[in-house]
């Protein structure tokens, strides 16, 4: 334990000097899920759980998560389910990623619907989460159906999206229509037009494996 | 059609066609030209000079400068293997004699006994020797026979006198040979003994003249070194590379080991270090685990610099034994530190590899499972249960015997980075020979392609010099016959005069040429008139 300590302070000298120097970068990143909770989308909820559990089994020690949850209004902190980072050491990180599926798990039971749909709402908020965190490599994993339903009160239909140096993913996108698939392919359009004119990067993931790999790079 | 044909193929028209240059007939032209190469012969000449005779003398100096450097630094670096050599054979001189004193202590005690045992039985066997001498059987059989003579009287027959003579003899001879029999039981015991004696006492002997048979042939060969001017022949008789091939390929199998070293302490590392953070573009964990490896083979060095088996740091030779004791033991208690930090890390990788497994299979199998909260069935699961729990032993016990290998793997491997500080010697000693020697044979290459520059260049010079005369060669033989029609009206001197001044006139030699120098002493010359360039 001693020795532990020893090699730890030491290590933290030279990493204090090195980031002095400029020699020292971080390989962390920040992901936050997004979940739909929509009437058209509120029963994928556990299987979209699902997929960001496999997610986070293979983030690395020292990434951030956060997830919230798209509703009537959801440019809001009361949408935010969690925010979390793992810790560093690989033995803890893998205890703190075990107990976020637990949370995942209890959200995906236990949700309830919201009347409207406010995505844009949802991803202005997701965006300024991230935009506080340090870490480099930043993305956005939308589990929704993408079609979106603003309510008279809360209207962010217009408001200005700023992804910058964020990734957009949308997974488990559901075809609420499947006699229309034009349309479904329309909405994904939209959507990419959408995030690309606000900065960001897009991605469309449609098989579960696909979703860890473009997020950590596995 | 002719005149096109021409044309396209880039002929000029001939003068009998009357073409011109820009107004002016071609054969005007061409003469124009001409005279205008003779007006500016003397500076185009001097251009000419300068541009290839001053290069290539340059090039010619360079050359020199190099094959001279380079003699110089292929001398030097013989002469500094030969005092390697050198060094090398006062060593094994030294050590040879370190053995023999060795030797020569534990003869006496060796010897002592063996030559004590030697008269011991050298004794037995003279007082053996003088018993047997003084055995007269001729005499005990004579003296039998008178014994038995009285009874050949009292006798009756031929046959009784027979029995009775032999039976005297017998008696006899075997009373003188009764003191006889210990001493040749003696001769029996001590023979062997003795040549068993003898034949230590021979490979004492020659193990004695093995050994000085080394210390002359070492001592021969380093007066030689010592003595001999052939520096070369002496360098060439020590051999470089192949003891740097062998060090080598046995320091590339230890950086095997050492890259098997780093996969088994790489991912334990995060769990001391952390993970997150990259120091130059390498991950906090890799570079920790270089680090401890590194660590591990300055203890390794210093461990058998310590020992005496190396010599590479310097501050050890000038260490007393009992502080180089010290070092030895540090640098021991070191290794067995971080080997004990191996083993221990090789453990944490397993337990790394287990969770990190447990985690990803937890959330495949709630992906594959039906519902996040599946209700338990009442029937299947029991069977299902009971082959991964039968399963369980065998991975357990084959997870145990990957983790005792992988222990005994890294609880070795220090030991052995230690060891590969004995070929590093060797490779630090030979390539400094061999980057000099690469670095003077360079030179000389070098200096082969600037001579041979030089005088290409020179050469091409007098070759532009050689056509722009024959383009000029009709006003030029006009000049030198009207300058020696002025100089026979003049009436005087010599017709060569005038040419003798002339730097355009290059190979003309004079009829008596001036005594030339020793090449060498001519190089020699040169070297004030550039020193003072």
């Amino acid at each position: 334990m001693m020795r532990k300590a020893f090699v730890g302070f030491g290590m933290a000298l030279a990493l204090a000097a090195l980031t002095g120097c400029g020699l020292v970068s971080s390989t962390n990143r920040s992901v936050f899920f997004v979940f739909d909770v929509s009437g058209t989308y509120v029963k994928a909820v556990p299987d979209a759980a699902k997929l960001a559990n496999i997610t986070i089994a293979d983030m690395q020690p020292g990434d951030w998560v956060g997830a919230s949850q798209i509703s009537a209004c959801s440019f809001s902190e009361k949408e935010i389910i969690l925010q979390r980072q793992l810790p560093t050491t690989p033995s803890l990180a893998a205890t703190a990623k075990r107990e976020l599926f637990d949370d995942f798990n209890t959200y995906a039971g236990q949700v309830k619907s919201a009347k409207y749909t406010d995505i844009r709402g949802a991803l202005a908020q997701a965006a300024f989460e991230l935009k506080q965190r340090p870490e480099a490599s930043r993305y956005i994993v939308l589990f929704s159906d993408m079609i979106d339903d603003y309510g008279k009160s809360c209207d962010t239909s217009n408001i200005k999206l700023d992804l910058r140096d964020i990734h957009v993913v949308a997974a488990n996108v559901i075809k609420t229509n499947p006699g229309d698939p034009e349309k479904y392919f329309d909405v994904l359009r939209k959507w990419e037009a959408q995030v690309v004119a606000a900065g960001g990067t897009w991605s469309l993931v449609s098989s579960p494996d696909q979703l860890p790999k473009l997020v950590n790079g596995v | 059609m002719e005149q096109s044909l021409d044309q396209a193929a880039g002929f000029p028209p001939s003068v009998a066609d009357s073409g011109s240059f820009f107004g002016v007939p071609w054969w005007l032209a061409l003469l124009g030209l001409i005279l205008l190469m003779w007006m500016a012969r003397e500076p185009l000449r001097r251009v000419v000079w300068q541009v290839f005779f001053i290069t290539g003398r340059v090039f010619g100096r360079w050359g020199l400068w190099l094959s001279e450097h380079g003699r110089n630094a292929r001398a030097s670096c013989n002469e500094k293997i030969a005092s390697h050599r050198a060094d090398e054979l006062q060593d094994r001189m030294l050590v040879l004699e370190n053995r023999m004193g060795k030797r020569a202590e534990k003869l006496a005690k060796e010897t002592g006994p063996v030559i004590a045992r030697l008269d011991k039985s050298t004794h037995q066997l003279s007082t053996a020797a003088s018993d047997l001498t003084d055995i007269n059987l001729e005499d005990a059989a004579e003296r039998a026979f008178r014994a038995a003579l009285p009874s050949m009287e009292s006798g009756r027959g031929l046959n009784k006198l027979e029995k009775n003579i032999a039976q005297s003899t017998a008696r006899a001879m075997n009373d003188r040979l009764v003191p006889v029999r210990p001493a040749l039981s003696t001769i029996k015991t001590e023979a062997p003994r003795l040549r068993e004696v003898a034949e230590k006492l021979t490979k004492t002997e020659q193990e004695f003249n093995q050994s000085v048979d080394e210390v002359n042939k070492t001592f021969q060969e380093f007066e030689m070194i010592m003595r001999s001017d052939d520096r070369t022949k002496i360098a060439a008789r020590a051999s470089i590379v192949i003891p740097w091939l062998i060090a080598v390929i046995i320091t590339a199998i230890a950086l095997s080991g050492v890259f098997l070293n780093f996969f088994l302490i790489e991912r334990p590392m995060s769990e001391i270090v952390g993970e997150g953070a990259r120091i130059a573009g390498v991950g906090l964990p890799t570079f920790a685990a270089i680090i401890v490896i590194f660590l591990e083979f300055v203890a390794g060095v210093v461990l058998m610099d310590a020992a005496g088996f190396t010599r590479l740091i310097p501050a050890f030779h000038a260490m007393s034994d009992g502080a180089r004791r010290t070092m030895f033991f540090v640098a021991f208690g070191f290794l067995s530190l971080f080997s004990i930090l191996e083993m221990t890390l090789s453990i944490v990788r397993e337990q790394i590899i287990e969770q990190q497994q447990e985690t990803r299979d937890l959330a495949n199998r709630a992906l594959i499972a039906p519902s996040l909260t599946p209700a338990p069935e009442p029937a299947a699961p029991e069977t299902a249960t009971a082959e991964p729990e039968a399963a369980a032993p065998e991975e357990n016990r084959g997870l145990q015997l990957s983790t005792i290998a992988q222990l005994i793997l890294a609880g070795i491997i220090p030991w052995l980075l230690a060891a590969a500080a004995l070929p590093l010697e060797t490779i630090v000693r030979s390539s400094v020979f061999m980057l000099s020697i690469v670095g003077s044979f360079l030179m000389l290459a070098l200096a082969f392609i600037c001579k041979t520059l030089s005088v290409g260049f020179k050469n091409v010079g007098l070759f532009a010099l050689s056509v722009y005369d024959a383009i000029i060669f009709a006003p030029l033989w006009i000049e030198r016959r009207v300058k020696g029609a002025v100089r026979n009206r003049g009436g005087g001197g010599d017709a060569s005069s005038g040419d003798v001044d002339d730097p355009m006139v290059l190979d003309r030699r004079s009829p008596t040429p001036p005594p030339t120098e020793p090449r060498r002493n001519r190089e020699k010359s040169r070297e004030p008139e550039l020193q003072k360039a």
